[in-house]
């Protein structure tokens, strides 16, 4: 397990030495998910236990941001002055970024992989 | 007394607290069979700021005790390479459909977000925190103070993103008549997430795997366009 958990930490650190050498907006732990990409990619072997320490991470994901959800404590004034707006922008920019990329998908499925149109058709009935 | 206000500033308390409450939230969230205005973070963040208030307690003494978890992230989100790694052959296959996609979903996304908001004539930090509303929560709190945005703020419309993705889906890409999983999973995962990821495993697991390949590689994606945008400006 310590192997696996060392890969992950030594990726982000790397990735935030990344970060502040470049100076980009892109958050060091992307910039590790990136660079740990890289390495799956070079040193290819089966992975089991990394497999299984970051599933088990992805699936914990809701409890650990509950410390940052809870600064929203701090941020009553921005809530009341612009909740309508974050809640109005939110919910259309969702909807319309369904649309848009379920769209592109079908035409960019169509036109360049005719193969593979109507492979999995969806059965009628379902209410997916 | 003064023994008992001591404990109340250390991650013991506020560990312990943190995740008895959202241990049972998480119960109501599994009775509900996962419904979205189930989530347990929807519950347990109010409830905690409850807590805090009564207790006395700043929130900055909150966060410090909390560190143990928030940290947790970093590491989580390097891990979200292991799936789209698994997918490869997957994303190969289908190059161009999910490149073209994700990239138009991405756009989308932001310059919607942030064009709406904007009409409301909110501070740059505000618009800073809805910009990154498409990715995966550590991601968008992430992004958000990269830009000088308000991390806790980023994460609340994150979930709300979440909320409204997960239920609104199925009669939106209905009324599209799109019947092919993939594009259908896809534009979940893009749009909306862990949350759109998990409804569309409940729906079917073709849309499932789509959906969290979406959410992957939107992480990534928003993540450069707007750091691109941030050199630019």
């Amino acid at each position: 397990m310590l192997p696996a958990i060392f890969l992950l930490l030594a990726c982000q650190l790397l990735g935030e030495v990344l970060h502040q050498l470049t100076g980009l907006a892109l958050p060091g732990s992307v910039i590790g998910m990136v660079v740990l990409l890289g390495w799956l990619a070079l040193v290819r072997r089966e992975r089991p236990v990394l497999t299984a320490v970051s599933a088990w991470l992805t699936a914990h994901l809701s409890v650990m941001f509950v410390p940052s959800a809870v600064g929203l404590m701090q941020e009553g004034d921005a809530l009341a002055r612009y909740g309508v707006g974050l809640a109005l922008a939110t919910a259309v920019s969702t909807v319309l970024t369904i649309v848009v990329t379920a769209l592109v998908f079908r035409w960019a499925l169509a036109r360049f992989t005719p193969d593979e149109v109507g492979k999995r058709p969806v059965p009628s009935e379902a209410g997916a | 007394m003064s023994a008992l206000s001591g404990m109340l500033a250390t991650p013991l308390v506020w560990l312990a607290v943190t995740l008895g409450v959202f241990e049972a939230c998480d119960q109501l969230s599994r009775k509900s069979g996962r419904h979205p205005l189930a989530h347990p973070v929807l519950w347990a963040t109010p409830i905690l700021i409850v807590v805090l208030w009564v207790s006395g307690t700043p929130y900055p003494v909150y966060k410090d005790n909390t560190f143990a978890l928030s940290f947790l992230l970093g590491p989580a989100v390097v891990g979200l390479a292991v799936p789209i790694w698994a997918q490869r052959e997957r994303i190969a296959r289908l190059a161009l459909p999910i490149l073209l996609s994700l990239t138009a979903g991405a756009v989308t996304s932001i310059a919607s977000a942030v064009g709406i908001l904007a009409l409301f004539g909110p501070p740059r930090e505000i618009l800073a925190s809805i910009a990154p509303r498409a990715t995966t929560t550590p991601v968008a709190m992430a992004i958000a103070s990269q830009l000088g945005g308000i991390p806790a703020l980023a994460a609340c419309i994150v979930l709300f993103a979440g909320i409204v993705g997960a239920m609104g889906a199925t009669p939106l890409l209905n009324l599209l008549k799109l019947d092919d999983y993939r594009p259908r999973g896809f534009a979940l995962g893009v749009s909306a997430h862990g949350f759109g990821a998990a409804r569309a495993f409940q729906v079917d697991a073709t849309a499932g795997a789509f959906a969290s390949l979406g959410m992957a590689l939107n992480a990534v994606m928003t993540a450069a366009l707007l750091s691109l945008v941030a050199a630019l400006l």
